[in-house]
């Protein structure tokens, strides 16, 4: 089994709805102010983006890093979850 | 690149045209596709400057970029795809010469493909022949004097230099008498293509390679006709130096060796191709000589040559400059560098054909190459037949040496040896007779009578004198005559013939029936005793089994009597071994007696009814996403059969409560008695709380049984007990937890918290 962190299983395991972005894996406090500033303020307008960037891995994890300064590790997290959550319930 | 003009829509078609399909280009994904589009633009420059291998960068790039966008790296794949798509004749046009082809490419990738038109002719140009024969169209294009033949010679061979000037001074010598600027290429060729053979044979190793030439002389003649693009005194000027430099190209891959010598190799990617390029710089540059010395230093952009084929009268240059003039046409073809003076203007035609020319030649290097291997292969099998040959007849004629020095050693006498000979055979035989019988009728006095008998016999026939000199003969030698002399005392050896007084056989003949009866006898002892043997081994071997066999049941009698004993703790038996061991496996199983491994018979002392971790962590796979209904049914949490007592069940509702201590949700708690399967029907307040509980319960150990838990429709569960339809207060365990073993109870209390930590350590 992949290890994957608290945060990745509480997001995947329901849909997402109204969360907050800092719930999204990989996005913690500073990262989510980051990204609120930007304009994605909720967990659904950074999975747009994600769509919008036709859930490829590597443009993602670019635009998450030139969008809030996410290292490696919080972008392969967040692209996780997002990926997870698509397999879920999209 | 300056991309950062670029608008949405010029930024989505560029990225498109690299092969890479992209999301639509918003504000938000607009750096990210500048980034994408400038590394597409890098991988593709890069590639473009890898041309050594286009036609498999090609054919790789267009299998990966073929690839999806999704994946993981879709764009730097798909950025070979479009540089694939625009060379579509690479692949064939790559395959003989590649010298200039791939020369050709370099530039025409630096220029952004602005050269695909002549790219795209090559190949053309290069399929109607593809066999070896296109060579010829290449040389044609620098019509090599038989000057660039002799280099070519030379190039040919590993110490070429002072071979190539020999040739070339050979060369030289029969060209000009041929040479004539009226391009006479029959013969041209034929002055040349022995010169090329006499001079092929005079060089050291590549004896081989003399057919190679003239038969690709011929082809090349033969493609040359069939090119279509030249005209006739083309045609022939290209026959010609198509000839020579086809024997250059020959004797060049034969000498693969010349690649470094020629600057203008260096450009090549494949080292024949650069022995190409070496041989037919080298003539054009011999050609171009006169005109220009640089031609031999020139690497590559020498292309100047190509109009100096008339230059036959080149003979005496030097290899090197020879071998760039050699080029120096065929590169000339390719970029009309021409700064020497070129007879032949055909320009761009011939630079157009170079390429196709450049990668026959080169192909059918790299054939000569092979078949230079090849050669030496055939070679080495034929020495090695050869040789074996040599080897057995060898052998034969030392056996007969042998023999015949064995034959030949009595040669003196030979009469009477003969006779001695013969006396004794007879004598022997008859011995040999006197003893079968003697063996079988076992007779000993026979023995005595031998000697007498024997001599008898010998006088009768007409060795008589040589009887005693026989006799003596066979003191003397040392051979085995099958006689055995016996003196008066037995086991002393006879030195002297007086000594005799018995003769007795070492060969007994035995009649055939004492044979055979003999010969029976020793079969049946024989067979007897393997017999024996045999019967021995097999009797080891069932004793070993044997003892294996009681051993095995002694340690099933063990087995059962710990069985026994683990149930019964305070028995005792009766003195025997294997009390003891069986005391001792009690002790060790008691450390186990925790473990959820042996589902034993109610004990007190024996704790029971207990959470004892999870066995996998609960994710998307072995559980559903949400919960669905109120209503759980539980399985494996007891074993009907095995309870005893008369609250079980309440102990194990409450077990179940503790472990949802955390879930106020429960509000009815069903234990279903007579189910075989353990089942524990469970309703929530809600779907939540159900699946808070069904987190905490599904894949947990209790009591060592495997917990599962899978949700039930709810007006089912109120079909089987409407008493839960009431039901809407959240039960609570009851007092404090019971079934507490050292550390494990306060695990398993806490499991229903810490479940996702350790279903965490799980993963």
């Amino acid at each position: 089994m992949s290890s994957t962190s608290q945060k990745h299983k509480d997001f995947v395991a329901e849909p997402m709805g109204e969360k907050s972005v800092t719930t999204l894996a990989g996005i913690g406090e500073v990262l989510g102010k980051r990204l609120e500033e930007k304009g994605f303020d909720k967990a659904y307008v950074v999975f747009g983006q994600f769509l919008l960037l036709k859930k490829d891995k590597e443009l993602f994890q670019d635009w998450l890093k030139d969008t809030c300064g996410a290292n490696s590790k919080q972008q392969g997290d967040c692209f996780g979850c997002l990926k997870d959550w698509c397999d879920a319930f999209l | 690149m300056a991309s950062m003009q670029l608008t949405d829509e010029e930024l989505f078609s560029e990225l498109k045209r690299l092969g890479f399909t992209p999301g639509p280009v918003t504000e938000n994904t607009r750096p990210v596709y500048l980034k994408k589009l400038k590394k597409l633009r890098e991988e593709q420059q890069q590639r473009g400057s890898r041309s050594g291998k286009p036609r498999s960068g090609a054919v790789v790039n267009s299998i990966i970029g073929g690839g999806n966008t999704t994946g993981s790296r879709p764009a730097s794949h798909d950025v070979t795809q479009p540089s694939s798509n625009r060379r579509p004749g690479r692949k064939s046009s790559v395959l003989g010469f590649s010298s200039d082809e791939s020369d050709a490419e370099i530039p025409l990738k630096r220029k952004g493909l602005n050269h695909s038109g002549r790219v795209d002719r090559s190949p053309a140009f290069q399929q109607p022949k593809p066999r070896p024969i296109t060579p010829t169209v290449v040389n044609k294009n620098h019509h090599g004097a038989g000057s660039p033949l002799n280099s070519n010679d030379s190039s040919r061979s590993p110490d070429g230099h002072r071979g190539v000037s020999l040739v070339w001074g050979a060369r030289a010598r029969s060209s000009p008498e041929a040479e004539g600027r009226d391009y006479d290429e029959s013969g041209d060729e034929d002055d040349n293509e022995q010169a090329t053979e006499k001079n092929s044979r005079s060089l050291n190793g590549c004896g081989a390679s003399h057919s190679t030439p003239s038969k690709l002389a011929g082809d090349y003649s033969d493609s040359d006709e069939e090119e279509a693009n030249l005209g006739a005194e083309d045609r022939r000027r290209d026959r010609l130096g198509g000839h020579r430099s086809h024997t250059k190209a020959a004797f060049l891959s034969q000498g693969v060796g010349r690649g470094p010598q020629t600057g203008g190799a260096a450009r090549e990617a494949s080292p024949s191709g650069s022995v190409n390029m070496v041989g037919r710089r080298r003539e054009e540059g011999e050609e171009d000589e006169e005109a220009d010395q640089n031609n031999h230093v020139d690497s590559g952009d020498g292309y100047s040559r190509s109009g100096d084929i008339s230059r036959f009268s080149i003979g005496l240059r030097p290899r090197f400059s020879s071998y760039s003039s050699l080029s120096q046409p065929y590169r000339s073809n390719h970029s009309n560098h021409s700064t020497s003076n070129h007879t032949y203007s055909q320009a761009a035609l011939k630079q157009k054909l170079s390429p196709p020319e450049d990668e026959l030649l080169q192909q059918f290097k790299r054939e000569e190459v092979t078949s230079h291997g090849s050669f030496s292969a055939h070679y080495l099998s034929m020495f090695l037949l050869i040789a074996a040959c040599l080897f057995f007849l060898l052998l034969g004629l030392m056996y007969l040496r042998m023999r015949g020095s064995g034959a030949t050693e009595a040669d003196a006498d030979k009469v009477k040896k003969d006779v001695i000979l013969q006396l004794l055979l007879s004598l022997h035989d008859h011995l040999a007779h006197i003893a079968g019988m003697c063996v079988c009728v076992d007779t000993f006095f026979m023995t005595m009578l031998l000697f007498f008998f024997s001599l008898s016999q010998a006088q009768n026939q007409q060795f008589e004198g040589l009887v005693l000199e026989s006799l003596e003969w066979i003191i003397r030698s040392d051979q085995d005559v099958g006689i055995r002399l016996i003196g008066q005392v037995p086991d002393d050896p006879v030195t002297d013939i007086n000594e005799i007084s018995r003769l007795e056989s070492t060969h007994p003949n035995m009649p055939f029936v004492c044979r055979f009866r003999r010969a029976f006898l020793t079969g049946i002892s024989r067979v007897f005793v393997f017999l024996v043997a045999v019967g021995l081994v097999w009797s080891v071997v069932f004793y070993i089994k044997y003892r294996w066999r009681r051993e095995e049941e002694e340690t099933r009698q063990m087995y059962d009597m710990v069985e026994r004993i683990i149930g019964k703790e305070l028995d005792s038996l009766s003195g025997d071994k294997t009390f003891s061991t069986c005391l001792f496996f009690s002790a060790t199983l008691r450390s186990d007696l925790t473990e959820p491994s042996l589902s034993c018979d109610k004990s007190t002392s024996m704790p029971s009814k207990v959470w004892q971790g999870k066995a996998f962590p609960l994710d998307r796979r072995n559980s559903p996403p949400n919960s669905l209904t109120p209503c759980l049914k539980i399985r494996n949490m007891f074993d009907p059969i095995m309870e005893v007592g008369e609250n079980w069940d309440l102990a194990i509702q409450e077990a179940i409560l503790e472990k949802c201590c955390d879930n106020d949700g429960i509000v009815h708690i069903a234990v279903d008695k007579n189910s075989k399967e353990g089942c524990v029907y469970v309703k929530c307040l809600s779907a939540e709380h159900s699946g808070k509980a069904f987190k905490a319960l599904h894949g947990s150990w209790f009591d060592g049984k495997l917990v599962t838990v899978k949700y039930l429709r709810l007006d089912r569960y109120h079909q089987r007990f409407p008493q839960a339809q009431s039901c809407t207060t959240p039960m609570k365990a009851s007092g404090p937890h019971l079934r507490a073993v050292g550390s494990t109870d306060g695990t398993a209390s806490r499991a229903s918290t810490s479940s996702s930590s350790s279903s965490s350590g799980f993963s």
